[in-house]
């Protein structure tokens, strides 16, 4: 067993392996951690995605780029994937999961990714859809995975317009759905008005809006089930 | 100035240099509108795919509003195509839906070195092109500017590969990224020189991808700009180096790779620009092409065509492709605007 001391020092070194985009560091180690008994879940979260939060800041002041962030993404997914066997209970909360995609005739699919790494770092199950992603498409995916949250991305006010049809299918179909819209042309606004359940500037408001969101499902499930036992 | 000049003299005289009658409102990108295509009774989905249509549609700008060009074609995938991608056009859809590649030809990172078509001129829509700029000319190239657009090699990469891989190599494998780069250079020259062929009196070069909302200042001047360079050497017509988002980190960048004029959009402070490329660097766009020019008020469209004159634009040219949609009122109103407050 390490000592305290050492076991901050592979966490920082796990930090820093995501924050310098090293994947080969991360997975070796991730694999450290795991060796010397630094507890999974401290190694996800004060390692790994305590980098990622740093990158995020670095982006945001525009020190770090798309290019960087990806990157990061990868050396974040090749720890996360040595660790993830070993995790007992991810203890985040919540957790969801999530259908996401950029909606029909809509390519532009970087801040749609980058949304989509958040919910991946923050252990949601996540299906991507991908881009240009046919409208009758999510409401089946949805449908068919029970997820808990459904997100579109559109970066054009042609291809927005899209996503009006989409809230209301699903909201037809499956009432309790929390549908999430964002990308460049979209505003709180515009989320109101067609009866989405949030909107986000970016990557990090859309987690947050989405934590919330869950939590308030969940507890409403939880007070229906506590009430059938009364 | 007394006299008053054709469409084509403004701009010709604007790359030249030279003094013109009022500033010109112009753009080097897309010029369909709904209210052209509803006009001569076409479908959006069908205008890429047959030459007249394209050509009479992208005449509508000037022939309705009088805006002082005719660009072609409305799309991002002409280059592409003729490499072998394939393309959706949403034929069933009812909405405005622009083209987009459905097939890539790179599908990882072992098949970036493509071969180029010996033929590459005569696939796809490049004879299309063709003869779609053809007609323009013919039925409006006397008094009308005919301009066309090509895409910069980062940006086509990124129709060609996924955008996310080639972000991605262009730090862990910039030799095979400049490889790349290298090659689809030549291609957009070779277009280009198609294009020049035909006729043409102006051409934008399209780098989107390259924004400083996705890729830093430092990438930029490293890795795109010494290829933007050997294009522009190439191009006998004025061009324009067209990038939209954040750019006023790389506009000296811009400016440096040898286009005539440099295009950016609302996210750009003009004055900035302006005081650091000086009082001759031709300097278009800025102009908000939606949520001024379609979602605003004429008001707001008035005071916009006024303050972009004023912070030192050298022509009134929207920040991106015409919006389809936007309504003829505004348009009409941008152009006034131009021909009152444009004369000093
Ligand atoms: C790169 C780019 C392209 C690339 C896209 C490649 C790709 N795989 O993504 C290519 C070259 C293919 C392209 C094509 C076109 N483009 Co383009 N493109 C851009 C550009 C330069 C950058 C977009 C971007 O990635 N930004 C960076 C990311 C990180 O930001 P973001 O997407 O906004 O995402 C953040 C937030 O919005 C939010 N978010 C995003 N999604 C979601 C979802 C949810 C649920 C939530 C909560 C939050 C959220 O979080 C993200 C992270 O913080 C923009 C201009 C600009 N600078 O914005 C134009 C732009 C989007 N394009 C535009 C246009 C017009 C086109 C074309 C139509 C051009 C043409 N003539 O064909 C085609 C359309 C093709 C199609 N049918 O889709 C216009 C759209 C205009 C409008 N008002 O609708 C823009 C705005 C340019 C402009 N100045 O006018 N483009």
């Amino acid at each position: 067993m390490a000592t305290e001391e050492r076991k901050s020092e592979i966490l920082d070194k796990l930090r820093n392996a995501v924050i310098e985009y090293d994947e080969d560091s991360a997975k070796e180690l991730a694999q450290t951690a795991l060796d010397e008994g630094v507890d999974a879940n401290t190694a996800i979260f004060n390692g790994l995605v305590s980098g990622m939060q740093k990158v995020g800041a670095l982006f945001e002041k525009q020190e770090y780029f798309v290019p960087e962030l990806l990157m990061c993404a990868d050396a974040l997914y090749a720890g996360l994937e040595i660790l993830k066997p070993h995790v007992k209970q991810m203890d985040l909360g919540v957790r969801g999961s999530v259908v996401i995609g950029t909606v029909e005739g809509d390519v532009h699919d970087i801040g749609k990714n980058i949304v989509k790494m958040m919910f991946d770092v923050a252990g949601f199950t996540v299906y991507d859809l991908g881009r240009d992603v046919p409208l009758d498409k999510f409401v089946e995916e949805q449908l068919k995975t029970d997820s808990d949250l459904v997100c579109l991305s559109a970066m054009m006010t042609t291809t927005m317009v899209g996503m009006k049809k989409i809230i209301e299918d699903i909201k037809k179909k499956n009432p309790k759905v929390k549908i999430m819209i964002g990308g460049a042309p979209v505003s709180q606004d515009i989320a109101d008005k067609w009866g989405a359940d949030g909107y986000a500037p970016d990557a990090t408001n859309a987690l947050k809006d989405a934590i919330n969101m869950i939590s308030s499902l969940k507890k409403l499930k939880e007070d229906a089930e506590a009430n059938k036992k009364i | 100035m007394a006299e008053i000049m054709t469409a084509k003299e403004r701009v010709l005289k604007l790359f030249a240099g030279e003094p013109t009658d009022r500033a010109a409102c112009f753009s080097g990108m897309g010029n369909a509108t709904t209210e052209g295509l509803t006009r001569l009774g076409y479908k959006f989905a069908q205008v890429h795919l047959n030459a007249r249509q394209m050509a009479e549609t992208a005449a509508t700008t000037s022939k309705i509003f009088d805006f002082d060009c005719c660009v072609m074609p409305f799309d991002l995938c002409v280059e592409a195509e003729a490499l072998g991608c394939k393309i959706n056009t949403y034929p069933h859809s009812e909405d405005l839906l622009y083209p987009t590649i459905k097939e890539k030809i790179i599908h990882n990172e072992d098949e970036m070195d493509i071969g180029v078509p010996g033929d590459l001129t005569e696939r796809g829509r490049i004879p299309l092109m063709r003869e779609a700029i053809g007609i323009a000319k013919k039925d409006i190239g006397d008094s009308v500017p005919v301009g066309s657009y090509v895409l910069g090699p980062f940006t086509l990469a990124g129709q060609i590969m996924e955008l996310n891989d080639l972000l991605k190599l262009s730090f862990k494998k910039p030799d095979k990224v400049n490889a790349l780069m290298e090659k689809l250079s030549a291609v957009i020259v070779q277009v280009a020189q198609e294009f020049e062929k035909a006729g043409i009196d102006y051409i934008t070069v399209r780098e989107m991808g390259a924004t400083s909302d996705v890729l830093s200042p430092r990438a930029f001047n490293t890795l795109i700009l010494p290829h933007l360079k050997s294009i522009f050497k190439e191009i006998k017509v004025p061009s324009v180096l067209h990038i939209c988002g954040k750019t006023n980190d790389i506009v000296g960048f811009m400016m440096g790779s040898g286009a005539k004029a440099i295009s950016v959009d609302q996210k750009n402070d003009v004055a900035d620009t302006r005081k650091k490329l000086g009082p001759n660097a031709l300097v278009f766009g800025n102009y908000d092409p939606y949520n001024v020019l379609v979602s605003g008020s004429e008001d707001l469209v008035r005071e916009t065509t006024r303050k972009c004159l004023d912070d030192g634009v050298s022509a009134v040219w929207p920040g991106c492709d015409i919006w389809p949609t936007v309504p003829p009122e505004n348009f009409r109103a941008m152009m006034e605007t131009v021909k009152d407050y444009g004369k000093q």
